[in-house]
């Protein structure tokens, strides 16, 4: 744990600079609020009562986050795959190259039904 | 030569904690990463201005250096609107999520070797881990959440849009930036920023991993939402996407976190393809080139070359289309990084063990793969290619009609194809009205016609 | 660059004793390819072919290995391939391979298109009732899909019971679910049932896993290790915290348990197997039981096996209420699927009882029982696919009244298809129970056979009274059409209705099959 006490001491003092920021911010400014102001921001319109259709997304969005699982995933594999490949010959690279293939072809699945297409 | 070889700081160096050196090097990195932001807006301003045939700011102080720091003095001046509506908890706390992050990621990047501080031997670092890359990685992740969560508690739909954009952006940039690390990593055999660095003593990866390099060169501008894919703030669109309705300091934090990361995945870029704190070429062959301070100075040459390489990006390139984004992220980032991979891998083993059949067998089966994925991304790319050219009139009445369907019921939107897109609307100038409100109907007119 | 100092060994791995599920897997993978490159109209015949094909060849595999000199050579109770994450014995074979065979008779159900319409969605992302539906229905959309998804769920079910590891068996349990939740909304009819079903089958089954999850970390806090035979030693030492070893006990039984839809965790399985796709149904009403009765034995008896008598009156009570409530629930069903659901809910009690014997007689007996429970059950549901409305199936019970005498023959397989449910001899059911009901004797839980017998009876009473309504009720006026078998369903039909007369007049081969599967328990 010793090696991450910098890492420790430079995110609290990230946070603390953030946070001092942020109210200070809040503080010094002038406060001249009216309701038009305070209303979110659409371009001089009036606000969209419940933004996008009741807060729903985009399905695509959802496609793009569960494909970025399964690379992440992908990826969390071949990590460790790489830091060890020099120690563990050409076993590692037959399996990496099974299990590369294998998600090869479930991209290549989504890729011909349009899951990457943005029309 | 023997001071050279000792420089190089390993693992064991960053487990001796001096509480006043942690300090003073963590003080130094946060200082460093502040007067570069205020630098580079500077800068920015000053390159594009050039690039532009005009001055850029040149009024306050010599150059107009001091610029950066009146803007910086007159954000926290400014009025700080939380609007009517917003979720205030997350509201406040997305600005400082989003720029903490950023300045822990930094604390990986060696900046030079082993120096003698006040007779204390200590690595140019603030810390080094076996997992460093990684802690890059889990920071710029979590700077994500502060967007999503700036655009979730702002409740617009500019926000939201924003970043939903922004997400889905760095979410797919980052598959290609990871793929682009692991042949790095095959050739270091570490995740630890010093042990990379010390791998490249001989060849800077980005001469020995082209490809890889270029990956990361194009993700780095992806990840940091930078022109040309700045999409998530496309004011032409969403006006300024998650940061829409952030003002005062909290927009400030957004600011900074972006020219943070900036600086940051510049030094990941220097580290992991560009030798790290390592002299370039001619200099190299200066024997005192790699020890005590000057590898201070080289790494900030390269981290600012690359800085600069964004600036000139932003003054060159127009912004590109949201699907030309993720199509380049998802149809030729990733293929091309996983089929480098696989080549670079099987090129590592042949050389490991030359005489193993697994390996020819193997690299057999990943030249096939290639050509075969090669022929299929080709005819595809083809395929798409005459689907945009040749059937300009089928392609046009089947998104007109789908599109006219969904607007109706979510959002006003005008008819996506009028007539005179094609130039047909021209003769029947007489009756401008009809086509603009019936825009599917016109359309099938025009598919008929 | 002297980096590459120290090799780690690399691991083996046996291919050839792994083969079976590499086909299987193999072949779902190529299907996945199929589905992305091949033209529309090549889609399911290259599907069939990949499907029937790999798991026929995975069978025969599987038979192979099971004849393999060297795997059981000087008596070896089997092998622990990969790296000791997948054991080759014999209780596991004889599991896959009866999953291979009811698999393949799934498929053949699956596959099952000249009825008028399939029984699958033609396009599942549209809304019911949406004009997309339509369009998608008069263009003659079909989701080729459902066979690589079958393979995948397949795939997982023979690693299932194999895995000699937790962490394996945790891997696998998900390969086999996540498919399955998928096809279960895939139905053509009364879709928002589907949905239903599916969306409960998938909540309480991510539920189920994460209890099982959370129970290998409590096993892994008390042994230090995720494999079944070092919790088994670690267990034998009599060291580690034993309150972690209890709750680990708990939360895998409560995961396996909840797959195989013992009470108090069945409350998934009516609605899922009401709403599913009746091949769907009938694939997990058979192959996904077998799998999870073969991981619960593997679990309880080589991790927990000599603790039989912590877990025992446990699962005593678990078999209790799973055959009696499974059995009194039944009687006031409506829904031929539904009432199917809560025999299959009791049917489990009664193998429970083998469970709890802990001995290579309750091993055996319960082989045989879920090998005969699974041929009637796929033959049952292949059964209720042919008798239709003009809205779909036919499910409710009293459009079955009098269909005896519009339909003998369809009637009449159906009648014994109940029958053998219920345990009457001659039939495979009730050689089944015998072997359950004797070991658990043997195995010291008389009670619990009481209880078992009493539970048949009462099961006995609603196959009998859906016998009398189909016999001797009069036909309901514009009744359901009983659609003339295509050669897919009526294979179907004719296997599970030969494999259950066989097993029920000469079990002889496959009881001594099973014995002899079980003489040596599994391999640790």
């Amino acid at each position: 744990m010793r090696l991450y006490v910098p890492i420790l001491v430079l995110a609290v003092l990230a946070a603390g600079f953030a946070i001092f920021s942020v109210t200070f911010g809040a503080l010094a400014g002038p406060k001249r609020w009216n309701k038009a102001k305070l209303e979110s921001y659409e371009c001089g319109i009036e606000p969209t009562p419940a933004p996008l259709g009741g807060g729903k997304v985009p399905i695509k969005y959802y496609l793009t986050a569960m494909l970025f699982i399964v690379f992440d995933i992908e990826i969390v594999f071949l990590y460790p795959w790489a830091v060890t490949f020099n120690k563990l010959g050409a076993f590692a690279l037959v399996e990496m190259v099974a299990f590369v293939v294998a998600v090869l072809i479930a991209y290549a699945y989504v890729w011909r039904r349009g899951g990457l297409d943005w029309d | 030569m023997r001071h050279v070889l000792a420089a190089d700081p390993t693992l064991t160096d960053f487990s001796q904690l001096i509480w006043w050196m942690v300090l003073l090097k963590v003080a130094i990195v946060f200082v460093f990463l502040l007067l570069t932001t205020i630098f580079m807006i500077w800068f920015e301003r000053r390159v594009i201005g050039r690039m532009q045939n005009r001055p850029g700011p040149n009024r306050a102080g010599p150059l107009g250096l001091l610029q950066p720091v009146a803007d910086a003095l007159k954000l926290p001046l400014k009025e700080d609107i939380i609007p009517t509506g917003v979720d205030k908890l997350v509201f406040v706390a997305a600005p400082i999520i989003a720029a903490a992050p950023s300045f822990v990621a930094f604390s990986i990047i060696p900046w030079g070797p082993t120096v003698s501080v006040f007779h204390h031997r200590t690595p140019l670092q603030v810390a080094d881990l076996p997992v460093a890359v990684l802690l890059v990685l889990a920071m710029s992740s979590i700077g994500v959440y502060g967007i999503v969560l700036a655009g979730w508690a702002s409740r617009g739909p500019y926000s939201l849009l924003g970043a939903l954009r922004s997400t889905a952006q760095v979410i797919s940039y980052e598959i290609a930036m990871g793929l682009s690390f692991v042949a790095v990593f095959l050739y270091a055999g570490s995740l630890s920023t010093t042990a990379i660095v010390a791998a490249q003593q001989h060849f800077w990866y980005a001469w020995l991993l082209p490809v890889s390099f270029l990956v990361y060169l194009v993700t780095m501008v992806g990840e940091t939402n930078r022109v040309p894919f700045d999409l998530p703030e496309g004011e032409g669109e969403i006006v300024a996407g998650h940061m829409t309705e952030y003002s005062s300091m909290k927009f400030a934090m957004f600011y900074l976190a972006e020219y943070i990361n900036m600086t940051t995945v510049a030094g990941l870029a220097t580290t992991l393809f560009l030798g790290g704190w390592r002299a370039p070429w001619p200099v190299s062959l200066w024997a005192g080139a790699n020890s005590g301070w000057w590898p201070v100075l080289w790494f900030l040459i390269k981290v600012f070359i690359l800085l600069f390489g964004y600036v000139w990006l932003r003054g060159t390139l127009p912004r590109v289309r949201y699907d030309q984004l993720m199509a380049l992220g998802w149809k030729i980032l990733i293929p091309l990084s996983i089929v480098w991979i696989l080549l670079i891998a099987t090129v590592r083993a042949w050389r490991n063990e030359t005489h193993s059949g697994v390996v020819y067998g193997t690299a057999g089966f990943v030249l096939v793969l290639i050509v075969i994925l090669a022929w299929a991304w080709d005819s595809g790319a083809q395929r798409h290619a005459a689907r945009l050219a040749g059937g300009y009139q089928e392609g046009a009445a089947e998104p007109a009609v789908a599109d006219g369907g969904d607007a109706a019921q979510s959002f006003p939107v005008p008819p996506l194809d009028l007539p005179h897109y094609h130039g047909i609307g021209v003769r029947g100038g007489a009756e401008p009205g009809s086509g603009a409100i019936t825009g599917s109907g016109a359309s099938k007119e025009v598919t008929g016609a | 660059m002297s980096l590459a100092a120290a090799t780690i060994p690399a691991p083996s791995i046996e291919y050839s004793q792994l083969a079976p599920m590499l086909i299987v897997f193999g072949a779902a993978v190529v299907g996945v390819l199929v589905e992305a490159f091949a033209p529309r109209h090549l889609r399911r015949p290259a599907h069939l072919v990949l499907s029937l094909g790999g798991l026929a060849t995975a069978f025969v595999l599987t038979c192979v290995i099971a004849g393999s000199a060297s795997i059981f050579a000087n008596g070896s109770p089997g092998h622990n391939a990969a790296m000791g994450a997948v054991a080759v014995d014999r209780p596991t074979l004889f599991i896959q391979g009866t999953i291979l065979v009811l698999a393949f008779v799934s498929v053949l159900l699956i596959a099952d298109s000249a009825q008028d319409v399939s029984p699958f969605a033609g396009q599942a992302a549209a809304a019911p009732g949406s004009p997309e539906e339509r369009e998608g229905l008069l263009a003659g959309l079909v989701h080729t899909e459902i066979y690589p998804l079958t393979l995948f769920a397949v795939g997982g079910m023979l690693l299932f019971p194999a895995s000699n590891d937790l962490l394996t068996m945790f891997v696998a349990l998900e390969v086999l679910s996540l498919p399955l939740y998928l096809l279960c909304g895939l139905a053509r009819r009364r879709r928002l049932l589907s949905h239903e079903a599916a969306v409960k089958y998938f909540l309480l089954g991510a539920f189920s896993s994460a209890f099982f999850l959370f129970g290998i970390a409590m096993l892994y806090g008390y042994s230090g290790s995720v494999s079944l035979a070092a919790i088994a030693s670690t267990v034998s030492s009599n060291t580690g915290s034993t309150t972690l070893l209890f709750a680990g006990i708990a939360l895998t039984g409560l995961g396996l348990l909840f797959k195989i839809g013992a009470v108090p965790f069945q409350s998934w399985k009516p609605d899922v197997y009401q709403g599913a796709p009746t091949p769907v149904t009938a694939l997990m009403a058979s192959c996904t039981v077998v799998s999870a009765f073969g991981a619960l034995l593997r679990v309880f008896y080589v991790a927990f096996g000599n603790l039989t008598w912590d877990w025992r009156p446990a699962m005593w009570a678990v078999a209790i209420l799973t055959m009696v409530i499974g059995a009194i629930i039944a009687i006031t069903q409506t829904d031929v699927k539904r009432l199917l659901a809560y025999s299959s809910i009791a049917h489990a009690g009664f193998i429970l009882t083998a469970v709890i014997a802990a001995s290579a007689a309750g091993l055996s007996s319960s082989l045989f029982y879920l090998a005969a429970y699974g041929f009637t059950t796929v033959g049952a549901f292949a059964v209720i696919t042919l008798v239709r409305d003009p809205g779909g199936e036919a499910d409710h019970l009293s459009r079955w009244a009098g269909l005896g005498k519009r339909s003998p023959l369809v009637a009449g397989i159906f009648a014994f298809f109940l029958l053998a449910f219920a345990g009457i001899p001659l039939t495979s059911g009730f050689t089944g129970k015998f072997a359950v009901f004797q070991a658990a004797v043997a195995g010291g839980a008389t009670p619990l056979v009481i209880v078992g017998v009493l539970a048949s009876a009462i099961a006995a009473f609603f196959y009998v009274r859906v016998i009398v309504l189909m016999f001797f009720s009069d036909p309901v006026p514009d009744g359901p059409e009983v659609v003339v078998p295509s050669l897919f369903t009526g294979t179907a039909v004719g296997l599970g209705a030969v494999a259950t007369l066989v097993l029920g007049i000469v079990p002889g081969p496959v009881l001594d099959l099973a014995n002899h599967a079980a003489t040596q328990l599994f391999v640790r």
